[in-house]
């Protein structure tokens, strides 16, 4: 018994401890307005309880907070505007790599960073390629909008699979099978800045193929993305037609309404299934399941997932301000009511937000828990920066498998094509 | 109408008086240039200045805040090379002259149609010009509701009429796409040509008419060696103005596909605008909308040297 | 004469009542959208997609109550009315120096204006954008405000140039023997006679102004400084819901002012197209 208390004495003192030593960013000036943009919510309960989050910060500090919503594809341009003119919103909470295109205009983090790292379990490695430049936090990675395979269980048993294969053999094999019984699969070819690049880095990561080498040489004109193209080619029959222009909710559409039965995405058809009020969604919610990406002949996962990080500029009046707000919106009294609203929609950055319940109460959600701790950085195999920005921005991979899946292009034709691209960007 | 050669002849007649005024002194000259001195500050700073610095831009390799070095033709070669850049340039004129021709043809339809006696006359007129009046940018994001994949009311229609089975994808297969924004270009276009050739009809002369019909003449030869002569001058202005608004049609197009699918509907507007703001290569933004400058250039003088050929028929 | 009338009926009053439809049905749309609540909207299987069964005006609520729909809307008249205002004046002084002066060059002048109206901001905003940028005016109406007079005055220039022709030089001439000075003729004798024309070229800047689009885009970032185009573009998507009830309700309200000034002002509207391209 007397151990307990003590342990919990123990608690209490280490967490009273950490308030009062909290790093001394906690000074935010006199007066000080925050304007805050971040990318457009699919999940309503992320932006509900974002801004309940806020208000609660207002109400604690008294800086008011503006925050304005956009999507992922009009922040990247208004993000470079910013660095480049020198005005424009304090903090801006974006996709990937973007900040390394513009790294001197943004406030130092490093200290919030190792802050939050030491108390909530450390940054998966990941995070760390993406929010640290040169030696210093340039942002502050808030999650992955995570993606896995979304599939009708009830259809896929139906096609003779029990669950989704791991290889990706197999997985090809199930979507045959799926085509075959009426109820395909369906990825997006468009410009979808989640899903398109989540699956077409993977396909080709799961060859051996990649972008660039260590050294940021272009080297994606290769057999083993010639062999991923062939795999692409050979998928795309079993295809719904008409995936070439999808865009992010292109497919969310199509499942919800019953078109495929099987996609990659986020958590957001499952939750709005879930919490919809008509009877077929809600069927659709309870006859889906998620599983982890198919492992390729490298025999690893390779993974992309659309990592969101937020960056505030050097022209910020307030930077302490900002840095106040940053880290209450990451600490757990905020961040977990977040997560938890959004239903496993981002997946977190930090080891200890993975406990949290919302990630097992229905297991369903699970698989997206982990996903940020192996994903690989869009800039594999080099290093993020301007260029694996710019390639990301300009959907050269995307592009590269479209153009072969569709057969514009042979896979060698393609892929030739994408190393002259990514050549342009990569080049000095 | 005033022509070149009236302008010339009234200076002509106005120099004596010019004269005669200079001689009470007053400097003409200094007053003239107070006079124009706001519109040209206005058009030097933020028209003339800007057209040169584009064509700077376009040989540079600036990115947005930062100035870029000169790079020769470096940009035009990449272009040259790039399918994207090269669909565009197709995209653009295709988009451009099927939709010129079909709304010239409806136009000229609709403003014949109008000519004849009816009653509300300027209540019909001011109907027509009603999507002309609407903000391009708001009837387009109407357009794009009505192209919408899953609620149509096209599409429902249609099945209604036992025309098709399924809803189609207006924006999501290139051609369907490209079809549904020409469509909706001619929708808006319409107006224009329609009133403006409209006024044009009702300035000739009806004694014309009535002199080719005491020579028997159909009303088809009525509207071939009488209407379309008279209207050509007007015509070729009419037509030069919606030419060039559509082949550097912006605002169209990026709402309702915002170049997609696959590029199929990006015009060199639209992919100017996503090299050198969404992907922050200025340069080679600014290169592709240069390289609009040399079409629209045959375009205006093509139409120029058309019209000066028709103002000799006329003698 | 019997077979005549239903002729008619046929090759003219059918094809016009098509093209008529075809030319207002969009507006219906884009109206009864506006109206619709969301259950109605996406369910065409109860219910008849023509009609509304109850109309609501949550979407317009939504609209003005939970975006920056009026900051648009302030933002959007101010520009639209400062831009004529500058624009207006730029332009009575040049047509009035072209037309009246009779400068040497002013058919150059008069030319080169004309010629500046073929340039089209699709070619321009880059270079504009990049000295926007530079000069301080990014996110700001101002940019717009200074950057709009580009189309708008030459458009105004040539309109007014052929009312002032219209206007009889002798009334000019006689003030001037008298001893007037230009500006004041200009004030008193031909700005009054030619105020159809100031009229026709102030609705159709104002319109020109109201429907303006890249340069807006490019040049405004913040929410509360967009205009009302670029405003329901960006800002009433979510993720991947299309709020198409706000989206028709923004495109309804927008629309307004411009057709309601329309409205009260169809002839000038004609005249000044007409008047334009009969130059």
């Amino acid at each position: 018994m007397t151990n307990v208390t003590r342990r919990d004495l123990l608690k209490a003192g280490v967490a009273a401890a950490s308030i009062i030593a909290s790093p001394a960013f906690a000074e935010p000036e006199a007066g000080a307005q925050l304007r805050v943009l971040r990318w457009k919510q699919f999940v309503q309960g992320d932006i509900d309880l974002w801004t309940a989050n806020t208000r609660k910060f207002t109400e604690m500090t008294g800086i008011k907070v503006r925050v304005d919503t956009e999507s992922w594809e009009d922040i990247r341009p208004k993000a470079a505007v910013a660095a480049q003119v020198g005005t424009g919103p304090d903090i801006i909470i974006g996709t990937l790599d973007d900040p390394h295109k513009f790294p001197d205009a943004l406030l130092d983090l490093s200290e919030l960073a190792t802050y939050l790292g030491s108390k909530y379990g450390g940054w998966y490695d990941p995070c760390v390629a993406y929010g640290m430049h040169d030696g210093r936090w340039i942002g502050l990675p808030q999650g992955a909008a995570g993606a896995c395979i979304n599939y009708r269980v009830s259809h896929v048993r139906a096609a003779g699979f029990e669950e989704i294969p791991k290889d990706t053999a197999g997985f090809l094999k199930l979507c045959e099978a799926l085509k075959a019984r009426g109820t395909p699969a369906g990825m997006a070819l468009g410009h979808a800045t989640g899903d398109a690049n989540s699956w077409c880095h993977w396909l080709v990561w799961a060859h051996g193929g990649k972008m660039v080498d260590a050294k940021n040489n272009v080297v994606i004109d290769s057999p083993e993305t010639v062999a991923a193209l062939d795999y692409a080619k050979a998928l795309y029959p079993t295809f719904i037609p008409g995936t070439r222009s999808w865009q992010d909710p292109s497919n969310n559409k199509a499942f919800l309404a019953g078109e495929i039965s099987l996609t990659n995405n986020g958590i957001s058809i499952y939750t709005v299934a879930k919490n919809s009020k008509d009877a077929g969604q809600q069927a659709i919610a309870a006859d889906m399941n998620h599983t982890n990406f198919p492992i390729g002949p490298v025999g690893r996962p390779t993974e992309q997932h659309l990592l969101l990080q937020a960056y505030a500029f050097k022209y910020s009046k307030y930077p302490k301000a900002v840095q106040e707000y940053l880290r209450f919106m990451w600490e757990a009294e905020q961040y977990e009511p977040w997560q938890e609203a959004s239903n496993g929609y981002v997946s977190p950055p930090l080891a200890k937000y993975t406990e949290s319940p919302v990630w097992t109460r229905d297991p369903k959600v699970t698989p997206f828990r982990d996903v940020v701790k192996g994903m690989l950085p869009n800039g594999y195999a080099g290093t993020l920066g301007a260029a694996s920005a710019a390639v990301m921005g300009d959907f050269i991979m995307v592009d590269m498998v479209a153009e072969a899946a569709a057969g514009d292009r042979t896979p060698k034709e393609a892929a030739a094509r994408a190393a002259e691209r990514a050549k342009r960007f990569y080049r000095g | 109408m005033s022509t070149r050669g009236g302008t010339l002849t009234r200076l002509g007649s106005r120099l004596g008086i010019l004269s005669r005024v200079r001689e009470r002194g007053g400097g003409v000259g200094g007053l003239a240039l107070l006079f124009m001195a706001p519109a040209g500050l206005v058009l030097l700073i933020f028209l003339t200045y800007p057209l040169a610095l584009g064509l700077w831009l376009g040989l540079s390799d600036a990115r947005i805040g930062t100035p870029g070095h000169f790079v020769g033709f470096d940009n035009f070669l990449s272009l040259a090379r790039d399918q994207v850049f090269l669909l565009s340039v197709f995209n653009t004129c295709f988009y451009t002259v099927i939709a010129s021709v079909i709304k010239f043809a409806l136009g000229l339809y609709l403003a014949l149609l109008l000519n004849e006696r009816l009653p509300l006359k300027s209540l019909i007129r001011a109907i027509v010009l009603l999507p002309f009046v609407v903000p391009t940018v708001l009837s387009a994001i109407a357009f794009w509701w009505i192209y919408d994949a899953q609620f149509s009311i096209l599409s429902w229609v249609m099945i209604k009429l036992g025309l098709i089975d399924h809803y189609l994808d207006f924006l999501g297969e290139p051609w369907a796409a490209r079809w549904s924004v020409i469509a909706a270009n001619i929708w808006r276009g319409i107006p224009f040509v329609a009133i403006t050739l409209l006024a044009g009809l009702q300035t000739i002369s009806p004694s014309l008419y009535e002199a080719a019909s005491l020579d028997g003449a159909s009303a088809w030869q009525n509207f071939r060696y009488i209407t379309l002569p008279m209207l050509s001058p007007i015509i070729a202005v009419v037509m030069t103005f919606s030419v060039l608004m559509t082949f550097t049609d912006f605002q169209l197009i990026y709402v309702i596909t915002r170049g997609g699918p696959v590029n199929a509907t990006h015009l060199m507007a639209t992919l100017s605008y996503q090299r050198a703001i969404t992907d922050n290569e200025l340069g080679e933004g600014a290169a592709i909308a240069d390289a609009m400058i040399p079409f629209l250039l045959a375009a205006i003088l093509f139409s120029y040297f058309g019209l000066q050929r028709r103002r000799w028929q006329h003698g | 004469m019997g077979n005549a009338i239903p002729r008619r009926l046929v090759t003219v009053y059918l094809p016009l009542l098509i093209l008529l439809f075809v030319l207002l049905f969009p507006f219906y749309w884009m109206a009864i959208t506006s109206f619709k609540p969301d259950a109605e909207l996406y369910d065409y299987s109860h219910f008849n997609p023509f009609w509304v069964v109850h109309p609501t005006l949550d979407h317009i609520n939504k609209l003005l109550f939970e975006t920056s729909y009026p900051d648009w809307m302030i933002n959007t008249t101010l520009v639209a009315v400062s831009s004529t205002v500058l624009a207006l004046l730029c332009s009575v002084c040049a047509a009035y120096a072209i037309e009246r002066l009779r400068f040497r060059g002013a058919a150059l002048a008069g030319l080169a204006i004309f010629l500046a109206y073929l340039v089209p901001p699709s070619i321009l905003f880059l270079p504009l954008a990049a000295m926007i940028y530079h000069l301080g005016l990014f996110d700001s109406d101002f940019a717009l405000i200074l950057t709009y007079p580009t189309f708008l005055v030459p458009f105004c220039t040539w309109l007014l140039m052929g009312y002032f022709r219209t206007i009889p030089y002798e009334l000019e001439e006689c003030a001037l023997i008298d001893g007037a000075s230009r500006l004041q003729i200009l004030r008193k004798i031909t700005l009054p006679l030619a105020v159809p024309g100031l009229i026709s070229a102030a609705i159709f800047a104002f319109t020109l102004s109201w429907n303006e689009f890249i340069y807006a885009l490019t040049f405004i970032s913040s929410s509360e400084n967009k205009t009302i185009p670029v405003g329901a573009i960006t800002e009433l998507v979510e993720g991947d819901v299309y709020h198409w009830g706000s989206l028709m309700a923004a495109a309804l309200l927008g629309s307004a002012p411009v057709v309601l000034l329309y409205s009260f002002f169809v002839e000038y509207y004609v005249s000044s197209l007409t008047g334009a391209v009969k130059e």
